[in-house]
């Protein structure tokens, strides 16, 4: 019991996530502005703002409904720390796995967007109301693409469990280069998940002040970044888990720096991929998630349906 | 507690975001503060940030002399915000009214509308002056605390 405790909450559960996802932030950040040729923000700069706007006064508006908007950042963070005990880190083995998580994980990793829309919906802001509005509609561009481009892997390992997934690939390696197209699409996903450029529509602080976060501050806002961070660091696993499942057999702890190594890639492409774009207009980021990027990972499930039923099989 | 409060305090003067609220400048100031905030001069480096809305940010930096028609909407944005908060006026006009003072539809300086914490004169003032007077809050707070 006191060993459960302690993988759930400090490792490799919340504690040891929180500290990878601020750092994580840090990473992105420090990326960002050295390809903008600045020096960028001292390593300890997501704790530094977690801890103020922990300190801060906490406001909530008196149109707002208290409960649903205290209650979304805990939901948010709840769930993106359960999903990440799904995933198989370095090793095989997930810290709990069963035939099917995989649907799992990729339900609990809705639920944030979902917080993200009942918590600005529930601040009765205008602007709140439009992110809110915003990120339930990008949900549903680039939701769909991400489901179907990881469920392409787990076809060709014949299971539904990240757990078999990634034991598949470790029988059979260099199986994961056929499914690089997929990568490519999950990534392209990931990045309407996250929220970030050039998918920051929900968030245009341009257009609509700070969307669905205009009204939170304070303790409510720390919840929520955190719960975004991790969002990342948790997504990054997942997609390391699944496209880039080689070197599971080595021991922890070079399977450990390795596992590390995966997700600070992915999270560098994000940053990368940050700089060199500008933000898409909501009826463009549907049409380019539906006519191309859907259409790709279709392309990558009947690749993996022939190759497994006519090479392979 | 000594140790939390110091930790809080670590924080808050590490990570100072800020808001920038035009009250009725000529947009000389304006400028120079967003010349401020470009890779230029690379303020994220103190853990400044931009932000869109008062219930994030800590800092409201005020360029202009407040107009009458402004200071309801200053004052109510001042009260969005969350304690602790912190005033910055940038120009001389809004640390005094400058040359328009005693306009008819000018109240004068920001001191007038909302409580300011550090003044930053200079017609307009320069990126290098707000980035000094930023630090010199910082270390008042630092000093104060």
């Amino acid at each position: 019991m006191p060993y459960a405790l302690f993988t759930i909450l400090v490792f490799p559960g919340f504690l040891f996530l929180s500290a990878v996802s601020l750092f994580a932030e840090f990473f992105d950040r420090r990326i960002y502005a050295r390809l903008q040729n600045r020096k960028g923000p001292p390593w300890f700069q997501p704790l530094a703002d977690f801890i103020k706007l922990a300190a801060k006064e906490d406001i909530v508006p008196r149109e707002a409904d208290l409960a649903m908007f205290n209650l979304a950042p805990i939901f948010a963070l709840t769930a993106v720390v359960t999903a990440f005990f799904y995933i198989p880190l370095w090793g095989t083995r997930a810290l709990c796995s069963f035939q099917g998580d995989l649907i799992v994980v990729l339900y609990l990793l809705t639920i944030p967007t979902l917080t993200f829309f009942l918590g600005g919906w529930y601040s009765r802001s205008l602007f709140s109301a439009l992110g809110a509005v915003r990120s339930i509609t990008q949900l549903f561009a680039y939701e769909i693409p991400l489901f179907i481009s990881l469920l392409a892997p787990a076809l060709l390992a014949d299971t539904w469990s990240l757990s078999g997934i990634a034991a598949y690939y470790q029988a059979h390696p260099f199986y994961w280069l056929f499914n690089l197209v997929g990568f490519g699409v999950a990534l392209v996903a990931l990045l309407g998940k996250l929220e970030r450029v050039p998918f920051d529509i929900p968030e245009a602080e341009t257009e609509i002040v700070a969307g669905s976060f205009t009204e939170y501050g304070g303790k409510m806002l720390a919840y929520f970044r955190l719960a975004i961070d991790s969002e990342a660091v948790v997504g990054a696993s997942l997609l390391a888990a699944v496209y880039l499942p080689f070197g599971l057999g080595l021991n922890p702890l070079l399977g450990f720096v390795l596992y590390l190594i995966k997700v600070f890639f992915i999270i560098g492409l994000i940053a990368l991929l940050r700089t060199v774009f500008a933000r898409l207009r909501i009826d463009q980021m549907i049409v380019f998630c539906w006519q191309y990027v859907a259409p790709i990972a279709f392309l990558q499930i009947l690749f993996n349906l022939v190759l497994k039923g006519f090479v392979l099989g | 507690m000594k140790v939390i409060d110091k930790i809080i305090r670590w924080g808050r003067l590490k990570s100072p975001w800020i808001i920038h609220f035009n009250t009725g400048a000529c947009n000389a100031c304006d400028i120079e503060i967003i010349a401020a905030l470009t890779p230029r001069f690379d303020l994220e480096r103190f853990g400044v940030q931009l932000k869109g809305t008062p219930r994030h940010a800590d800092i409201l930096v005020c360029s202009g002399p407040v107009t009458r028609q402004i200071k309801d909407r200053l004052q109510r944005i001042y009260c969005q915000m969350p304690e602790p908060k912190f005033v910055v006026a940038v120009g001389s006009c809004a640390t005094s009214g400058g040359v328009f003072q005693d306009c008819y539809n000018v109240l004068g300086g920001i001191d007038r509308a909302i409580p300011v914490d550090a003044y930053i004169p200079g017609c307009p003032a320069s990126p290098q002056a707000i980035i000094d007077g930023v630090v010199k809050l910082l270390k008042k707070l630092e000093e104060s605390e």
